[in-house]
């Protein structure tokens, strides 16, 4: 028997399928591959509601349910799991309608809006780490912006063993340092070229090499954002002067202002008498 | 700004802020008479009166604060007291000689622009003086 | 077990399919796993070795006898480490060190006159390199192998006409007939058809995989190599 390449083609797809029949989904077609398998979009037939499908090369030890313990608007959340008739785990989970973050960024969005993408991925992480749960594989292909601007964070507890390289931290053994790690370098990705070295400097020092120079958990990262965005001094960069004193009277420019006010107002007079 | 001024955890309510800053800059704005030779001689009293003005306009601007927020207010109330009470001065200094209207009322102004301003920014609005933790 | 997902013995040949590689070789049946191995490799290293090193039909077909009798030694499973590659890039690797030792040992004169092209098969377009020569000999294999497999079971299991509309679906070169087409040509509801294609589908994607399983050497590599297919 001789298998033209069409063909050969035509099987190594069908087979990678998923059958469905004894279940509630009708398969619609493939969407993308994670990190653990394939995903599809399927449509529930009891629900009437497009779903999707991730099937897994094989079966992680009780990943499905740690997952599924997980209740936050930025985690996707775990309807089913199961096991199809050839053998393979899936779980069926609600369907993002938007982008990745990677191409999202194409459209150039503002520095607010960006920093509220970082803040809103900080906060999934902050709540999963709170829960034990480490992420160990976040890249912008993992997170997902929906049409209301709703933040997900997808592809949970991947080892990242063909994971993206920028996106992974030097240490072997992957912890929740690891993963505040790749919130730097994803905080780094977004930064738009002439970026406030402020916020560089946040994003180099929880890219540092060594996991304990890292911040400490994540919510130290958000708060140093936060202190960032209220023009406050942050921990991570040790500013110069200069930058130290425009920071100040920007925050407090209308004070300035009226100080400069009065002191005009007595020279003004003052010059005024005397001539 | 608040958790700055106060680093060591003690936060004021408004009408505090209005009266120790308004002693403060009034007390200011009165030393500055010495650059006057001829009111010099008078500076004690002057610089007395200037801090009673401004913990006066301190006081309304403070419970002015409380009740209304807005920085834009708060800075136009606290000029037109401290324009106010300026005036109130600068005609009693007016029956001893000569009038000094300018000098006393516009740097007065000012001053009360500021003192609005800072009650507006500074302080708590209830009238406990607390601890934070 | 239910018959439908039960896979049976494939003949005689290899009734220790269901082993890995390594468990194989360890267990004392390195015969085995050489023949394994030898029945999904034969073809693609030989159009590897044709395509990598240049050599006519007759020359890649003797160094391709060549390796699979003395390059396998015994000791070639077990220095094999599934940490390092997959099995297949172990082999391919081989291939290339005993082609090129015998490359530079032998001052081989070129058979004057018997170039022999194989024309049945030359499916690979020029332009991919050998590796990816191998790597598509190596599926397509895989797949020859499963469906003889899938074949034969249905025979077995007297499911000859579920594997005839498969036939007839999936293996068709050029269009493909639609499901009411087939419904009608072979007499049965059109849901059957859609039944039978996802029975067949699925027995064909537990015969790759056993296959696979004989020459890769655990589950990682199982995975891996799944993913690959």
């Amino acid at each position: 028997m001789n298998l033209s390449d069409s063909t050969l083609d035509h099987l190594r797809r069908v087979v990678a399928l998923p059958d469905l029949s004894g279940t509630r989904y009708e398969l619609e077609c493939e969407i993308g591959r994670g990190g653990m398998g394939v995903v599809y979009a399927a449509r529930d037939r009891v629900l009437d509601r497009r779903v999707a499908l991730k099937v897994l090369d094989f079966t992680p030890a009780g990943e499905a349910q740690l997952i599924a313990a997980l209740e936050h608007p930025a985690i996707v959340p775990v309807y089913e799991a199961g096991t199809l008739p050839d053998g393979r785990e899936f779980y069926a989970m609600k369907l993002i309608r938007g982008a990745r973050l990677d191409h999202y960024v194409a459209g150039q969005p503002t520095l607010a809006e960006r920093l509220r993408l970082i803040w809103r991925v900080g906060e999934a992480l902050a709540y999963a780490h709170s829960h034990g749960i480490i992420h160990r594989d976040l890249k912008p292909q993992n997170v997902m912006v929906g049409e209301f601007g709703e933040v997900y964070l997808m592809d949970w507890g991947v080892n990242a063993i063909a994971g993206t390289p920028a996106f992974r931290a030097p240490e072997v053994l992957l912890d929740q340092r690891s993963d505040i790690y790749a919130l730097g370098a994803l905080l780094r990705f977004l930064l738009p070229e002439p970026n406030p070295p402020a916020l560089g400097a946040i994003a180099d020092k929880a890219m540092s090499a060594d996991p304990a120079a890292r911040y400490p958990e994540v919510p130290a990262v958000l708060a140093d954002m936060e202190r960032f965005e209220q023009g406050l001094a942050i921990e991570a960069w040790p500013e110069p002067l200069w930058h130290r004193l425009r920071r100040f009277a920007s925050r407090n420019a209308l004070l300035l202002w009226l100080l400069a006010a009065y002191t005009f107002a007595k020279f003004l007079i003052f010059f005024l008498r005397k001539f | 700004m608040n958790a700055e001024f106060y680093g060591r955890g003690y936060t004021m309510n408004k009408i505090g802020v209005g009266l120790l800053f308004g002693l403060i800059l009034g007390a200011f704005d009165g030393a500055t008479a010495w650059f006057y030779p001829e009111a010099r001689p008078m500076l004690t009293s002057i610089m007395i009166g200037s801090s009673i003005k401004g913990m006066i306009v301190g006081l309304f601007s403070g419970w002015f604060a409380r009740k209304v927020q807005s920085t834009a207010w708060g800075i136009v109330v606290g000029s037109a007291l401290a324009l106010l009470f300026a005036f109130l001065v600068a005609a009693m200094d007016a029956t001893k000689g000569k009038p000094h209207y300018l000098e006393i009322m516009l740097p007065g102004f000012v001053v009360g622009a500021i003192i609005g301003f800072l009650t507006q920014r500074i302080g708590t609005r209830d009238l406990a003086n607390r601890r934070t933790l | 077990m239910d018959a439908d997902t039960a896979i049976g013995g494939h003949g005689d040949h290899f009734p220790s399919t269901h082993l890995s590689l390594l468990e194989a070789t360890t267990s004392g049946l390195s015969s085995e796993a050489l023949d394994r191995v030898i029945t999904i490799y034969w073809k693609p290293v030989y159009r590897f070795i044709r395509l990598k090193f240049h050599k006519n039909n007759e020359d890649a077909k003797d160094l391709t006898q060549g390796f699979f009798a003395t390059a396998l030694e015994r000791d070639f499973f077990t220095r094999f480490d599934p940490e390092k590659a997959s099995f297949r890039t172990y082999l391919r690797m081989a291939v290339e060190r005993f082609a090129a030792n015998q490359h530079a040992a032998a001052n081989r004169q070129k058979r004057g006159g018997d170039t022999e092209f194989e024309t049945v098969g030359e499916q690979a377009v020029p332009a991919d390199s050998p590796e990816q020569v191998f790597e598509r000999e190596w599926q397509r294999q895989l797949f020859c192998l499963a469906l003889d497999d899938l074949r034969a079971h249905s025979e077995e299991c007297g499911k000859q006409l579920q594997f005839r509309i498969f036939q007839a679906y999936d293996l068709a070169e050029g269009e493909r007939p639609s499901y009411a087409e087939l419904a009608d040509q072979h007499g049965v509801p059109e849901s059957s058809v859609t039944n039978y294609l996802a029975w067949a589908r699925r027995m064909l994607r537990g015969f790759v995989t056993e296959r696979i399983r004989g020459t890769t050497a655990g589950r990682r590599e199982l995975r891996d190599e799944m993913r690959r297919v």
